[in-house]
C-alpha cells in the first residue's frame, strides 16, 4: 500500500515534464488526452459508481464548452473571468443543466434512464443549429484567449499547464468525493436502490445530485476543450461525442477509479497516431472495444488491478509460462489481422477497383513490402498468422483450464 | 516466401530525382487537413486524390524554391475539434499552406485558427486555401487576408444554375427552394430568392429541413406538388439529395431539379434513370472546352484511376493557380508566405474552359461555371452507368462571378 | 383533402417500415432483456447482401436469401459474443452489441466503399399504383407496407397459435421452468435472435432498394427504432406496431405544418414581439419533423409517470 502515493507522485512528475519530453504536435495530443480523461472520469462517476448508463453526456460537455466561449467573448472579448478561471463558467453551466436534466431522467432507471438521457441530448442537438445566437450555427462560435496574470496563453505549453492544473484538481476532487458518505451512497445506488430507499434515503434526490456533479465535471471538460481550441461548435453536441466517452470509459474500466481516465487517454492517443496512418482506424477502435468487452469485461485497467492486487487465491497468480505464449499468440494474430485488413482496404478502394476492372492487378506497396493481390500466398500468409495466433491462445487457455480443473 | 522487395514506389523515385540537383533550401510544405475516415470520408478522399494529382504536377515542373513541394496528410476525423488538433500538428510540422474543402463547419474552424495563429505569430504566417467549403460567410464576415477560396459559393452556384436553366427553356416561372437547415442551405435559399428578379421567376415556397435525418421525403414531395412548381432549386447533397429525387420520381413529380451537388460520385449510380434531365452547375465538365478538357480528364484518369468530378476539378484548378503564384515569388532561404498570398491575388491561369483568377477584395476565386444536364447522350459516362453530364451552357468567369459581400472587411498586411 | 390522405398513407407506410426493423428488436428484448444496438446494422446488412446477390440471382431470390444470411450472422453473434458476456449483465451485452455495430459499419465501408451503391427497385416493380390529383403513388411503397403487414401477421400467428410459439413464450416468462420441462432454452434464444436479425435483414433488403443503400443507413435508423421500441413498451409486438405507426404518421403530418410557437402568440396579438425575439419563437415545426419522435418519447415517460 505504501507504493500508491509514490506512484501518484511519479505520474504527476511525468505529466509536469511532458512539454520537455514530447514534440509540439504530441503536446497537442496530450492536451486532448487530458480533456478526454477528465470527461471519461465525469461520465464514470455516474455510470461506474452510481450504475446509471447515460447516452447523452455530450449535452453537458457541449453546454460547458459553449458557456466558456460566451464567457471568453463577454465584455467585447475581455472575458467574464481571467482566462485561467474561465473553466468555472463551463462547470457552473454543466451543474445547472445537470440538475435540470438529472431531475427528469433519474425518475426512471435502467434502459429507460438511458433513453431519456439520449432523447434530451438529441433534442438539444436538434435545437442548437436553430439558435444561432447561442450556438453560432454551423460555423460555431470563435473566441480568443486573453493574456492574464502575466501569462500570454498563446502557446500550447501554457494551455497544457492550465489544462493539467484543472484536470488534476478535478480528479482529486472526484477522489475525495468517493471517500465521502455521498460517494458511498452512490455505490449503494448502483448495488441496491430499493434497500437505500428502505433505509430512508431520498433516492431521487441522490440520483439527481450525482447526475449534476457528473454533468458539472463534464462541463468543466467541455470548458477546457473550448479554451484549447478557442471555439465551440454544435458538432460537440452530437451523439458521437456521447458514444466516444462511453467507449473510452469502458475500455479503461468504469469501476476502478482511474480506469476511465487511462482508457480515454489511451484511446485518444490511439486515434491521434493511427488516424494519420490508416483510413480504417475506426474499425480497429471498434474491434478493440468488442474484444475488451468480451475478454476483459472489467476493462483494461480493471483487469490489471484484478490480476495484480493479490486478491486471487494461491496458485491463481500470473504464470509466465502461460502469459508469455498467450501474449505471443495475441501479437501474431493481431499482426495477421492488421495486414489482412490493410490489404483488403487497399484492394477494395475505389481507385484500385477501377484498375482491377480493367483486368490489371498491380502490386501494392505496404509496410515497405510489395504485395501481389493476384497471388494466393499474399492472402494465405496473414490468414495463417491470424489462425496460428488464435490457435496458440486457445491452446494455452485450454491447458490452463485443464490444470485448474486438476488442482481444484 | 517470395515477396519482391522493390520497396520504393516509383513516385518516391521521381521526387528523389527531381530534388537531387537543388541546394538544400527550405521546401514548401502543404498540409491537407481533410476528413479521411468516418461517415463523411468519401468527399475527403476525393480532395486527397485531386491535391495529390496537382502537387505531383507542380513537382514535375520543378517544385518551388529548388525543392519539391512536400504534401503531408492529416485526418481531421470529420469535426472542427479534430481539425484544430490537426492544424496545430501541421503547423508544428512546419506547414506553410493548409488545404481543406469538405464541411463548412471545419472550414470555419480552420480559417479562424489560421487567423489567430497569424495574429500571434507575425512574420511566421500560414496560408489557408479553401478547396470547397462554400458557406458565404467564409468570404463574408469571416474573410481575412490569409484565406482563399477556389470553389464556387451559393450565389455563384444558384446564379449560374437558374440562368442556364432559363436559357435551356426549362426553368419556368414557379420555383421551389428546398434546402437543408444550416448555413449552406440557408445561403442557397437566399441566393434563390435574390436571383428571382433577374431570371424572372417567383419563389413559390421555401422549405428548410433537417440535415441527414430524414428517411422519407414523400411528404416534402407532396408539398412541392401542391405548389405546382416548375423547378426545384436545392443545395442538398449526398443522401438528402438522393432521397429527395427518388421520392419525387416515385410520386411522378414533373418539376425539374436544379442542384449544386448532383455530380457527387455514387449519385447517378444510385438514382439511375431518375436523375435524367435534371441540372447541376459546376466549375468543370470534360465535354465543355473541347480537346483541352478531354486531355485534362484523360490525364487525370491516368494518374488517379478515375475522371475528375465533383470537387476535384476546382481543387486542381485552385492548386494550379497556386503553382502559378509560386512562380512569381523569388526563391529565398525562408519561405515568405505573405509574398505567396500577394502573388496569389494577382495570379491568373487558363483552365480548359476559361480563365481562372483570384479576386483581391474578398479572396473568392473567379472562374467559369458549366451548367449541365444528366443525359444518356453525354460522352463521359459516370459511375458505370449509361448516363453522364451533358453541358448546356458555359458561363465565363465574369458572367459567373457574384458581387463582393459588404460584410467582408479585410485587413491587409502593412 | 388529397394532401391529408397522402400524408396519412405516407406516414403509415413509413411507420410499417419502422415496424419491420423494430419488430425483431422488441422480440429480442422481450426474450433476453438485451437492447440490441446492432439491430439497425442487420437492416443495413440485409440491404447490402440483397444488393450483392441481385445480379447473381435476380431480385426476388435476393430478398429471400439476404435475410437468411443476416440470420446466420445474428446466430453467430448471439452464440459467440452475447452468450459469452451474458453473466456480466444486460448493460454489458448492450455495450458489446454497440461495438459490433461500429465494426459492422466499418466493414461495410471497407468492402463496399463510402458511397451509396447501385441498389434500385427493379423496373418491373417501379410503376404507379394509382394517381390522385396529379400525384402518382408508387406501387413499391404499397408493396413495402404489405410485406410489413404480412410479417406482423406471421409473427403474431407463430407466437400465439403454434407449439413453437408456446415454447418461445414460456422461455420468455419462465426460462428456468421451460428448461426444467426439457426445452432447450439457449437454442430458443439463439433462434429468436436469428429470426429477429432476419426480420431486420428483410426490411433492409426491401427498403434499401427504395431508399438508399449506404454505409450510414444503420446509424440513421438506429436511434429511431430504439425510440419506437421504448415508446411501444419494451418487448411488446403490438406496442411496437402502434408506436411505429404513431411516429410515422406524426412525422409525415408535421412536415406539412408550417407552424411555429410565434404563431400562437400571433393569435393573441403578440406576433410581432415573438418575431423580434426570434430563436425558438420563429422555428417552424416542419423543420423539426425528424426530432419529433424524441418529444413523443419524453412525453410518453411524463404521461406514464403521472398515470
Amino acid at each position: 500500500m505504501k507504493l500508491r502515493p509514490f506512484l501518484i507522485l511519479l505520474a504527476v512528475m511525468v505529466l509536469l515534464a511532458i512539454p520537455w519530453l514530447v514534440s509540439s504536435s504530441m503536446l497537442n495530443a496530450a492536451i486532448q488526452m487530458l480533456i478526454a480523461a477528465l470527461f471519461a472520469m465525469a461520465f464514470s462517476l455516474l455510470c461506474g459508481q452510481a450504475g446509471m448508463l447515460s447516452f447523452g453526456h455530450a449535452a453537458y460537455f457541449g453546454l460547458g464548452a459553449f458557456a466558456t466561449v460566451h464567457a471568453m467573448n463577454a465584455f467585447n472579448g475581455e472575458g467574464l473571468l481571467p482566462t485561467p478561471l474561465l473553466p468555472l463558467a463551463g462547470a457552473a453551466v454543466g451543474l445547472v443543466s445537470g440538475v435540470v436534466a438529472g431531475y427528469f431522467s433519474t425518475k426512471r432507471t435502467g434502459v429507460y434512464f438511458a433513453m431519456i438521457t439520449l432523447a434530451l441530448a438529441e433534442l438539444l442537438h436538434a435545437l442548437a443549429p436553430h439558435l444561432k445566437g447561442t450556438f453560432g450555427g454551423e460555423a460555431g462560435i470563435s473566441s480568443f484567449r486573453m493574456p492574464a496574470w502575466g501569462f500570454g496563453f498563446g502557446t500550447a505549453i501554457e494551455v497544457y499547464y492550465l489544462t493539467l492544473f484543472w484536470v488534476l484538481l478535478a480528479i482529486g476532487l472526484l477522489y475525495l468525493l468517493m471517500l465521502t458518505p455521498l460517494g458511498r451512497l452512490a455505490l449503494g445506488l448502483r448495488e441496491n436502490q430499493r434497500r437505500l430507499r428502505f433505509l430512508g434515503y431520498n433516492v431521487h434526490a441522490l440520483g439527481t445530485l450525482i447526475f449534476a456533479i457528473s454533468a458539472m465535471f463534464s462541463g468543466l471538460a467541455g470548458a477546457l476543450q473550448s479554451l484549447n481550441i478557442e471555439a465551440a461548435n454544435y458538432a460537440e453536441l452530437e451523439t458521437h461525442v456521447s458514444t466516444v466517452v462511453l467507449l473510452n470509459s469502458f475500455i479503461g474500466g468504469v469501476r476502478v477509479f482511474l480506469g476511465p481516465a487511462i482508457g480515454a487517454a489511451l484511446m485518444t492517443f490511439f486515434g491521434h497516431v493511427t488516424s494519420d496512418v490508416t483510413r480504417v482506424w475506426l474499425l480497429y477502435q471498434g474491434i478493440i472495444f468488442v474484444l475488451v468487452m468480451m475478454f476483459l469485461p472489467r476493462g483494461i485497467v480493471g483487469e490489471l488491478v484484478e490480476r495484480f492486487s493479490g486478491k486471487r487465491p494461491a496458485g491463481e497468480g500470473i504464470r509466465l509460462s502461460e502469459m508469455l505464449p498467450r501474449l505471443a499468440g495475441i501479437a501474431v494474430a493481431a499482426l495477421g489481422g492488421v495486414v489482412l485488413i490493410e490489404l483488403l482496404q487497399r484492394v477494395m478502394s475505389r481507385d484500385y477497383r477501377a484498375l482491377a476492372a480493367g483486368g490489371q492487378w498491380p502490386e501494392i506497396t505496404m509496410m515497405g513490402l510489395s504485395w501481389q493481390p493476384g497471388s494466393p500466398l499474399t492472402w494465405l500468409v496473414p490468414l495463417s498468422a491470424l489462425a496460428l495466433g488464435l490457435a496458440l491462445v486457445l491452446g494455452v487457455n485450454r491447458r490452463a483450464a485443464a490444470r485448474r480443473e486438476a488442482t481444484a | 516466401m517470395t515477396f519482391p522487395t522493390r520497396a520504393l514506389a516509383s513516385a518516391a523515385c521521381i521526387l528523389a530525382l527531381s530534388a537531387g540537383g537543388a541546394a538544400a533550401a527550405e521546401p514548401l510544405k502543404i498540409a491537407l487537413v481533410e476528413t479521411l475516415s468516418g461517415p463523411q470520408a468519401s468527399t475527403g478522399l476525393l480532395y486527397r486524390a485531386a491535391v495529390q494529382y496537382q502537387v505531383g504536377k507542380i513537382n514535375e515542373a520543378g517544385g518551388y524554391n529548388g525543392a519539391p513541394v512536400v504534401l503531408e496528410e492529416y485526418d481531421n476525423q470529420g469535426g472542427p475539434v479534430g481539425a484544430t488538433d490537426r492544424v496545430r500538428a501541421a503547423i508544428a510540422d512546419g506547414a506553410h499552406i493548409i488545404v481543406q474543402g469538405s464541411s463548412s463547419a471545419v472550414a470555419g474552424q480552420i480559417t479562424e485558427d489560421v487567423r489567430k495563429h497569424n495574429l500571434r505569430n507575425q512574420g511566421n504566417e500560414i496560408l489557408y486555401i479553401n478547396l470547397g467549403a462554400e458557406a458565404m460567410e467564409l468570404t463574408g464576415e469571416k474573410c481575412h487576408f490569409y484565406h482563399f477560396r477556389v470553389s464556387p459559393n451559393a450565389a455563384i452556384r444558384v446564379g449560374t444554375l437558374v440562368a442556364g436553366m432559363k436559357e435551356a427553356g426549362v426553368l419556368g416561372e414557379r420555383v421551389y427552394a428546398m434546402n437543408q437547415n444550416y448555413s449552406w442551405g440557408v445561403d442557397v435559399q437566399e441566393a434563390t430568392k435574390a436571383a428571382a428578379a433577374t431570371a424572372g421567376y417567383e419563389v413559390v415556397e421555401e422549405t428548410l429541413h433537417e440535415v441527414n435525418k430524414i428517411q422519407d421525403f414523400a411528404p416534402y414531395v407532396a408539398r412541392i406538388q401542391a405548389t405546382n412548381a416548375d423547378t426545384v432549386i436545392t443545395g442538398n447533397w449526398s443522401n438528402d439529395l438522393l432521397l429527395l429525387m427518388k421520392a419525387a420520381s416515385g410520386a411522378g413529380l414533373k418539376a425539374r431539379f436544379g442542384t449544386a451537388f448532383l455530380d457527387q460520385p455514387g449519385n447517378i449510380a444510385n438514382a439511375g434513370a431518375i436523375a435524367e434531365g435534371h441540372f447541376v452547375s459546376t466549375p468543370f465538365n470534360p465535354e465543355a472546352g473541347g480537346e483541352k478538357s478531354k486531355a485534362f480528364a484523360e490525364d487525370y484518369k491516368k494518374v488517379t484511376g478515375h475522371y475528375p468530378s465533383y470537387v476535384e476539378p476546382a481543387t486542381v484548378f485552385g492548386l494550379t493557380l497556386l503553382g502559378q503564384a509560386l512562380q512569381q515569388v523569388p526563391a529565398a532561404e525562408d519561405i515568405d508566405v505573405t509574398a505567396i498570398a500577394l502573388a496569389l491575388e494577382k495570379a491568373t491561369i487558363e483552365t480548359p474552359i476559361g480563365s481562372f483568377s483570384m479576386r483581391a477584395e474578398d479572396h473568392q476565386g473567379v472562374f467559369p461555371m458549366v451548367v449541365q444536364q444528366v443525359s444518356a447522350d453525354a460522352t463521359f459516362k459516370v459511375d458505370d452507368t449509361s448516363y453522364g453530364f451533358k453541358p448546356v451552357k458555359v458561363f465565363s468567369a465574369e458572367e459567373s462571378a457574384a458581387p463582393v459581400q459588404e460584410s467582408c472587411s479585410m485587413q491587409r498586411p502593412s | 383533402m388529397d394532401q391529408i390522405f397522402f400524408a396519412l398513407l405516407n406516414g403509415t407506410i413509413y411507420g410499417l417500415l419502422l415496424f419491420m426493423v423494430s419488430a425483431g428488436l422488441t422480440l429480442i428484448f422481450g426474450m433476453m432483456g438485451v437492447l440490441n444496438f446492432a439491430h439497425a446494422s442487420f437492416y443495413m446488412l440485409g440491404a447490402y447482401f440483397a444488393y450483392t446477390l441481385q445480379p447473381l440471382t435476380g431480385f426476388w431470390p435476393a430478398i429471400v436469401l439476404s435475410p437468411l444470411l443476416v440470420a446466420a450472422i445474428g446466430v453467430v453473434i448471439e452464440r459467440y459474443a452475447l452468450r459469452r458476456v451474458h453473466h456480466f449483465g444486460h448493460a454489458h451485452e448492450l455495450l458489446v452489441t454497440f461495438g459490433i455495430a461500429v465494426v459492422i459499419a466499418e466493414l461495410v465501408k471497407l468492402f463496399y466503399g463510402n458511397y451509396p451503391v447501385e441498389y434500385r427497385v427493379p423496373t418491373e416493380l417501379s410503376f404507379a399504383a394509382f394517381t390522385l390529383s396529379g400525384i402518382d403513388y408508387p406501387f413499391y411503397r404499397l408493396f413495402m407496407g404489405a410485406v410489413a403487414v404480412a410479417m406482423f401477421a406471421a409473427i403474431y400467428l407463430l407466437l400465439t397459435r403454434t407449439r413453437v410459439g408456446i415454447v418461445v413464450r414460456s422461455a420468455i416468462y419462465r426460462p428456468a421452468m421451460a428448461e426444467a420441462l426439457g426445452h432447450n432454452v439457449p437454442l430458443v434464444f439463439m433462434g429468436v435472435f436469428g429470426i429477429g436479425a432476419a426480420l431486420a435483414g428483410l426490411a433492409g433488403a426491401v427498403a434499401g432498394a427504395f431508399y438508399t443503400t449506404n454505409p450510414n443507413m444503420a446509424l440513421d435508423l438506429a436511434v429511431l427504432v430504439f425510440v419506437v421500441v421504448v415508446v411501444g413498451g419494451l418487448g411488446s409486438l403490438g406496442g411496437a406496431m402502434l408506436a411505429s405507426l404513431l411516429i410515422g404518421i406524426t412525422n409525415s403530418l408535421a412536415v406539412g405544418v408550417n407552424f411555429s410557437l410565434g404563431d400562437i402568440f400571433g393569435i393573441v396579438g403578440l406576433g410581432e414581439w415573438a418575431g423580434s425575439v426570434g430563436g425558438v419563437m420563429t422555428m417552424r415545426l416542419s423543420s423539426f419533423a425528424a426530432t419529433l419522435p424524441f418529444f413523443l418519447m419524453l412525453l410518453g415517460f411524463w404521461c406514464v409517470r403521472r398515470a
